[in-house]
């Protein structure tokens, strides 16, 4: 049970399996010892035991109390031990922490999705939550690429969401290899193809620095407004309290000032692409 | 303000009684200079009182350098830290909202700060790199403590801050209140002595209010200057009043243990997969001013300095903060 007085004590969870969903990332299915609920764009800290923590957005949606999924990509100290891990033990989470998606804005609005490579884990949590309120909104758009096919992570979603109504979701990979007959280039190249009313739209962009630096630069030329750019902001979130310092970005704490900021709120800073 | 009186000698050995329920610390001369002591009765008489100023600051009887913060042990002997300066006794303060903020409240530093009487003192006198009144922080404390102490030639003139002050005090029978007004006129005396030595020694340093649009717009190369003398010791942080960031560290059983940090150590802001925002030193050093002086009051009710000149002290590459302020000062 986790100790509510002790903001550093992690609550335990079992890891019941483990999904392999591209050669370099795995999802991490966990059962919380206690009720564990979060907003999506929240991050926690999962920790494996003696070995270190780090900050993930579940991947799972937030409807879904009794267990939760956390996708992680191989590319740490921390990570090389997750992928190792065996279902049946015990992980830790602490939070949830931050600011998630304000989902309530995109009320009656056009929503564009804009993710790459691992980007697609809390965005896919994003899309359960939109799926469940698709009523309120107008459009959904997903624009997502990976380096390779192979790479590309929850390949059932798109089909799935293509079969959603009102939700629409197209992918390119890098680099093509023979088996690959979709669109080839960069995420933002998806950009072009598709139908949006600009302003009655929000973007959300998730994904490695370099694709969110020039996803927000081709939102900007396309005529989104700088308030109307959603970015999920990855630093080295370490407490997750707003105390340990190390995800400082200008006068944010990412972990509790985000990990969602509007890219108005933050383009001040020259520090965040990097 | 309630003034409380006693002679030194009775203080002494009511120190000794109180020795019995309480760790006291305080400042104590020695060969290496003035710093906070563990004090046992024997030290009693080596107590010193009103000089300026302990090597370590206050920071670290609040934040360990390195702790487990899941071990539930929190319970600890009540203590007494006796003369403490204002300029720890306000960093204090910056501890106090970053630590006991109403979501996440960290209770290992709230116990501590429950299990301690702070007696500040007022400075009589200052060391070299002193400048706490360029920050508008006074030599002598008026909150934040819970007494402040002053050792007026051999009577301990005791001043009452807060609720747990008037407590601790009424449980000292021989304490008088103070009804002769020469000891208010000493003190008043002493405090414009230290006042007007601040104000000499501190001339030209810009207005506090003016450091974090300095530190906005210096130059890059303003940055590199400095950054060549600094060895990434972190010794500026360490004995920092306010400095706080901290790592936190994994052991077996799901055991977190804490640990003081500094932005200036390589690596600070580096991510899983290589990117690191304060790669390069002269970021790094930069990031510590636009911590204090920028983003800091940003966040909280004041800058992230208190001028206790500290950081120039410990400085093995000789960097002296105030003479980049006088420097940016005089480039604007």
């Amino acid at each position: 049970m986790q100790d509510k007085r002790n903001i550093y004590t992690p609550l335990r969870a079992i890891l019941t399996d483990v999904i392999e969903e591209s050669p370099s990332i795995k999802t991490f299915v966990l059962v919380p010892e206690d009720k564990f609920a979060f907003k999506t764009g929240q991050f926690i800290e999962l920790s494996v035991d003696g070995v270190g923590e780090a900050p993930f957005t579940p991947s799972s949606s937030p409807l879904v109390t009794e267990k939760l999924e956390v996708t992680v990509m191989k590319t740490g100290y921390v990570t090389e031990y997750m992928h190792m891990l065996k279902p049946g033990v015990f992980m830790g989470i602490r939070g949830p922490y931050g600011r998630g998606y304000p989902v309530e804005t995109f009320f009656g609005k056009e929503v564009l999705i804009l993710g790459g490579g691992c980007g697609l884990a809390p965005i896919r949590s994003l899309l359960y939550t939109l799926e469940s309120i698709k009523d309120k909104l107008l459009k959904v758009i997903l624009c997502y690429g990976s380096k390779t096919a192979a790479d590309c992570i929850y390949k059932p979603l798109f089909d799935r969401l293509n079969s959603t109504e009102k939700f629409e979701a197209y992918r390119t990979v890098d680099k093509a290899d023979e088996d690959w007959d979709g669109s080839v280039g960069v995420a933002t190249t998806l950009l072009n193809m598709i139908n949006i009313n600009i302003n009655n739209s929000v973007a959300v962009v998730c994904g490695p620095p370099v694709m969110m630096k020039f996803g927000t630069i081709r939102l900007l030329e396309m005529g989104y407004s700088d308030d109307q750019i959603y970015l999920s902001m990855e630093k080295n979130m370490s407490c997750g309290l707003g105390k340990c310092g190390h995800c400082m970005m200008g006068e944010f704490f990412v972990c509790r000032d985000g990990p969602v900021f509007t890219y108005n709120e933050i383009k001040h800073n020259p520090e965040i692409w990097k | 303000m309630q003034y409380k009186c006693i002679t030194k000698d009775i203080w002494d050995k009511t120190i000794e009684q109180l020795l019995l329920s309480y760790n006291i610390f305080a400042c104590v001369e020695n060969e290496y200079g003035l710093d906070y002591e563990f004090i046992r009765p024997a030290d009693i008489l080596k107590i010193s009182y009103n000089k300026p100023k302990p090597a370590t600051s206050l920071k670290s009887f609040f934040l360990p350098v390195k702790e487990n913060v899941t071990s539930g042990r929190v319970d600890e002997k009540p203590r007494i830290i006796l003369g403490i300066p204002n300029c720890d006794i306000e960093g204090l303060g910056l501890l106090d909202e970053i630590y006991l903020d109403l979501e996440f409240n960290d209770v290992f530093y709230g116990k501590r700060r429950e299990n301690t009487i702070l007696i500040a003192y007022d400075c009589f006198g200052i060391q070299e790199h002193c400048h706490c009144m360029s920050y508008n922080i006074k030599p002598y404390s008026e909150d934040i403590a819970d007494l402040t102490v002053n050792n007026l030639n051999g009577i301990i003139v005791l001043r009452i801050l807060s609720a747990k002050g008037e407590d601790f005090v009424k449980k000292i029978p021989t304490m008088q209140s103070l009804e002769d007004n020469n000891f208010y006129a000493v003190i008043e005396m002493e405090r414009h002595a230290t006042e007007a030595l601040l104000r000499i020694s501190n001339a030209g340093l810009p207005d506090y209010k003016k450091t974090g649009e300095l530190i906005i717009k210096a130059k890059n190369d303003m940055w590199e200057k400095y950054a060549a003398h600094c060895v990434s010791c972190g010794a500026c942080a360490t004995i920092c009043p306010t400095c706080t960031c901290f790592l936190l560290i994994d052991k077996k059983g799901f055991v977190k243990v804490k640990q003081m940090d500094a932005c200036q150590y390589p690596g600070f802001e580096r991510v899983a997969g290589g990117e690191d925002a304060l790669f390069e030193l002269h970021n790094r050093f930069r990031n510590r001013y636009m911590c204090k002086y920028v983003w800091r009051p940003e966040k909280f009710s004041s800058l992230a300095c208190t001028g206790c000149g500290r950081c120039i002290d410990a400085c093995i590459g000789k960097i002296n903060k105030n003479e980049i302020f006088m420097e940016l000062e005089k480039s604007n």
